[in-house]
């Protein structure tokens, strides 16, 4: 005898899938920190290891005018590191280029 | 907070108007009874009272403000205030004071036949009010199926169950019911590099949460470091506005305050196993809330500094 309902359908397909495809998996912080003066610092943790973040920091720096680096971290990973307040620019960015999806992002900060 | 304020002191005025038989706030009593109408009597005055002691229970809080530098009205974090609330509720009380009855006949006619609506319209002259006519009209509409043999439809019990629903609940109908309005942060630059957060601990009262908690997450969502002074004030690193540690709150509020199932901010944070659980009061609801984490911090003095 067989469940009629379950034939053809793999509940777990979906799962195993998500974990490969959506290479984001977890969520992406955007922070601001106060550096001298009124300089500040946008840090972006947890970007998916899966990208090469030289290659992104190198589009962001062109794209926001601003200097950037890569920074390892053994915590978190690769963070990445832009100067100035660029939350909503990179986070406009993010999204447009389907890096992140939006529910992704979480901004910290002010 | 201000609502336990502005709540305590009307229940009490409430207690002498109407005797022991009605006590707390009045947003229960409206549920519960609709049943004789001395009740009812009693609790429209009760109502004028309430709005008064408001009005004076808010005069009072802004009072102590005055002294200080900066004076802005209590701002709502989350919208418009309470007084609006109250304004309404009156008026949508009158309506269920009026609607309650014909409710209840509506009733017996259902279960026994028409020709009792003649009876009704007369009771409901009797009631009388401006008010009535509109109810009278909204009956009809609502139970169509009273005047004919038919049965009724589905659609007619949903708008009539809905209409039930609103009469009774007139905060539905209003849309958010139960604002909270908090005192706004204040705000004052220390010197050049350093923000004070007067009234801190007052707020981490206002919200009913350790003043430890909200000063975690202030941290970490700031990114920065500070400490608690001697006149109980935060003394922050860094330059932040007044709106930006607004933000941050309303922030805080939303993950750690309100229910996230009803968004009632009548709630407990308890800590269990190392997780934080947020238990609500009112619809009992319990979830779990993000842990405080500061994440990655950027070295941002200079790097011959720290080596030291």
């Amino acid at each position: 005898m067989s469940i009629e309902n379950l034939k053809g359908f793999d509940p777990f397909a979906d799962a195993a899938k998500g974990d490969e495809e959506s290479v984001q998996d977890g969520l992406v912080h955007i922070r601001i920190q106060q550096r001298n003066g009124r300089k500040t610092l946008t840090t972006i943790q947890g970007l998916s290891a899966e990208y090469d973040l030289k290659k992104i920091v190198r589009a962001c720096k062109k794209e926001f005018a601003c200097n950037g680096t890569v920074v390892e971290h053994p915590e978190y990973g690769e963070v990445l590191q832009l100067q100035g307040d660029q939350r909503t620019k990179i986070c406009d960015w993010l999204v447009k280029c389907g890096l992140v999806k939006a529910d992704q992002l979480k901004v910290h900060g002010f | 907070m201000k609502d336990d304020e502005g709540e305590a002191p009307t229940a009490e005025a409430a207690e002498e108007v109407a005797g022991p038989q009605t006590t707390g706030p009045p947003e229960d009593d409206l549920d519960l009874d609709n049943l004789s109408k001395k009740k009812k009597k009693k609790k429209k005055k009760k109502l004028v009272l309430d709005g008064g002691e408001d009005e004076d229970e808010a005069h009072e809080a802004a009072d102590p403000d005055l002294d200080l530098p900066e004076i802005p009205d209590d701002i709502d974090l989350e919208s418009f205030g309470k007084k609006k609330k109250k304004k309404k509720q009156p008026l949508n009380l009158d309506e269920l004071d009026d609607a309650l009855p014909d409710e209840k006949e509506d009733d017996e006619v259902d279960l026994e036949s028409f020709g009792k609506k003649k009876k009704k319209k007369k009771r409901a002259g009797e009631l009388g009010g401006d008010d009535m006519k509109d109810d009278d009209k909204e009956n009809v509409e609502a139970n169509p199926w009273v005047d004919s043999d038919r049965d009724y439809t589905y659609d007619e019990l949903l708008q009539r169950v809905f209409n039930i629903m609103r009469d009774k609940n007139p905060e539905l109908v209003a849309g958010e019911k139960k604002r909270f309005v908090m005192r706004p942060p204040q705000v004052v630059r220390v010197g050049t590099k350093k923000t004070a957060f007067v009234n801190f601990t007052e707020i981490a009262k206002m919200l009913h949460r350790q003043p430890k908690h909200l000063l975690a997450f202030l941290f970490a969502e700031l990114g920065t470091v500070g400490a608690i002074d001697g006149n109980n004030q935060l003394i922050i690193k860094g330059r932040f506005q007044q709106k930006h540690i607004e933000n941050v709150l309303r922030r805080y509020i939303k993950e750690y305050v309100t229910c996230h199932t009803c968004r009632s901010p009548d709630t407990i944070l308890d800590k269990e196993t190392r997780l934080f659980f947020l238990q609500c009061m009112s619809c009992h609801s319990r979830c779990s809330v993000q842990t405080i984490k500061t994440g990655f911090q950027a070295i941002t003095s200079k790097r011959s500094k720290t080596k030291q």
